[in-house]
């Protein structure tokens, strides 16, 4: 039994998109606590 | 493979090295002027928010292993070992609860040996110093010698040279800047480093389809599509168990539990976690597609640069080093910055000068930082090539403390013989089984035999902890 095509795809694109979400999650973050005044 | 070729001009590979290190120093700097004690150059003042707390969770466990060695699992262990690999984020994510719940018992603390000090008493916290200060200063040195051996393959900057000036830098933004400086430049590495390997990844899909990914492993390695391959089954729960056991007792997370901000503490770790999982796939995949991309690869361990430097030329060369320049950094500063507390407020204050004033402390951290430094560039320099053996070697003594830590947080009946008898019965059978069998499973054995003495101490318990005594005032 191994690992389809479909599987791959999601795991690669899934992956990627992921970290490029989180990038704009950070800088998002970073952006309201500096307008709230937290950042630290 | 380093000595024959490399993927950057070393005239741009040392304008990079110099632009990114003046960048960090400076920083390390600025944000130093804010520190006025020990707790605010160790610490952070305590008011670190989600943002940075998020970041330097998932930063921190990026290290040059992630960007480097994620690929190579996927070359040796196919689809299984980047999951493998990712599982590592587990740590992050149950530490999240535990966070809350240190900063919640501990609301003075500064370290995790003053967790093992006030629970379990003087000789429990002596193991777990000698067990972590090990374990901290064979990774630092690891990390400082891939430094150096990066450089050089990737830039042919000379070992001893890179080495040097990865360490130097580090040092420097570390000591001045204590824990902020820390945790700053790991937002703006964490950024870097993901967005990196984001960009990376699509490149090198512009290059090769998924399809034909899939269609040359079915063609010419169909193992590392089998969905039961057992040795990639078994790095799961290897790496599932070395990442708990290496969060769960490192001063590295301990002391960020403590600078993070009230209520951000499990939130950021949680989220850490998470923005780390995916970071093995996006930056494992490369490695195979290097059959479907039709490059070489004599060695393993070089197989993301390697495609990546064929695929995308010196742009491509550009983005890896910085990468991987940015990994390493957002590594050694980390464990500069926590074994110098640990050092500082566990033998330094708790052992030998317990009347030292703030400043003191924070002056004795600064020169414990420059004192890490030197001692880890002096076993540097010679360049063992087996330190990797033996950051395994360790994996015993960091599974054998996950049991008294975790019980120690929650249950009142967690005692001192269960820890003691805990971390010495579960690291001694678990090296024994490494030298025996391997290092495969000696981490995994050693947390099964802590596991079912400490939970037996538990059981026999008579005696129950006063949480109050894990007050203690700074």
């Amino acid at each position: 039994m191994t690992f389809s095509e479909g599987t791959l795809s999601v795991l690669i694109y899934g992956s990627l998109i992921w970290c490029g979400l989180s990038a704009l999650g950070l800088a998002a973050m970073l952006i309201r606590d500096g307008k709230s005044g937290e950042i630290w | 493979m380093a000595e024959d070729k490399v993927f950057l001009d070393p005239t741009v590979g040392w304008i990079l090295l110099a632009l990114f290190s003046v960048l960090w120093i400076g920083l390390g700097v600025y944000w130093g002027r804010r520190n006025k004690s020990f707790e605010d150059h160790a610490l952070a003042g305590r008011n670190v928010g989600l943002a940075l707390g998020t970041a330097t969770a998932a930063a921190t466990w990026i290290t040059s292993n992630t960007t480097m060695l994620a690929p190579q699992f996927a070359l040796q262990l196919g689809i299984w070992g980047m999951l493998a690999y990712s599982t590592a984020a587990f740590g992050l994510i149950l530490f999240a609860p535990m966070a809350k719940r240190i900063r919640q018992l501990m609301p003075h603390g500064y370290t995790s040996g003053d967790f093992f000090r006030l629970r379990y008493g003087r000789a429990a916290w002596a193991i777990f110093l000698v067990f972590t200060l090990f374990y901290s200063l064979t990774w630092l040195v690891s990390m400082a010698m891939a430094g150096g051996i990066l450089l050089e393959a990737l830039a042919g900057i000379d070992y001893a040279w890179g080495m040097s000036v990865i360490l130097a830098v580090c040092v420097i933004y570390t000591m001045r800047g204590g824990l902020a400086a820390v945790i700053g430049t790991d937002f703006i590495q964490s950024l870097i480093i993901i967005v990196g390997i984001c960009v990376t990844g699509f490149a090198v899909l512009q290059n090769v389809s998924v399809s034909e990914i899939h269609a040359n492993l079915t063609a010419t390695k169909p193992a590392l599509l089998d969905v039961l391959f057992p040795a990639a089954i078994m790095a799961i729960f290897n790496n599932l168990l070395f990442g708990l056991g290496e969060v769960f007792h490192n001063n590295v997370w301990w002391s960020r539990a403590f600078a993070f901000r009230e209520g951000v503490a499990s939130k950021a770790f949680l989220m850490g976690g998470l923005v780390w999982l995916p970071i093995p796939i996006a930056a494992g995949f490369i490695a195979l597609a290097s059959g479907a991309l039709g490059v070489a690869v004599p060695s393993a361990d070089m197989v993301g640069p390697l495609v990546i430097a064929e695929v995308l030329g010196g742009v491509g060369a550009v983005a890896i080093f910085i990468v991987v320049f940015c990994s390493l950094a957002s590594s050694i500063d980390s464990l500069l910055a926590a074994t110098s507390d640990l050092v500082t407020e566990d033998i330094w204050r708790r052992l030998l000068h317990p009347s030292s004033s703030a400043d003191n402390l924070k002056r004795t951290a600064q020169w414990v930082t420059l004192g890490l430094g030197v001692l880890t560039w002096l076993i540097c320099l010679p360049r063992i090539g087996t330190l990797a053996t033996v950051l395994f070697f360790a994996g015993p003594l960091v599974g054998s403390m996950i049991w008294p830590i975790v019980t120690g947080l929650y249950w009142r009946s967690a005692n001192t013989v269960g820890a003691i008898g805990a971390m010495v019965l579960g690291a001694s059978v678990g090296l024994y089984f490494y030298f025996a069998i391997g290092f495969y499973v000696a981490t995994l054995i050693a947390t099964a035999v802590s596991m079912v003495w400490t939970l037996g101490a538990c059981a026999l318990a008579k005696g129950r902890f006063d949480w109050t005594r894990l007050k203690e005032a700074a």
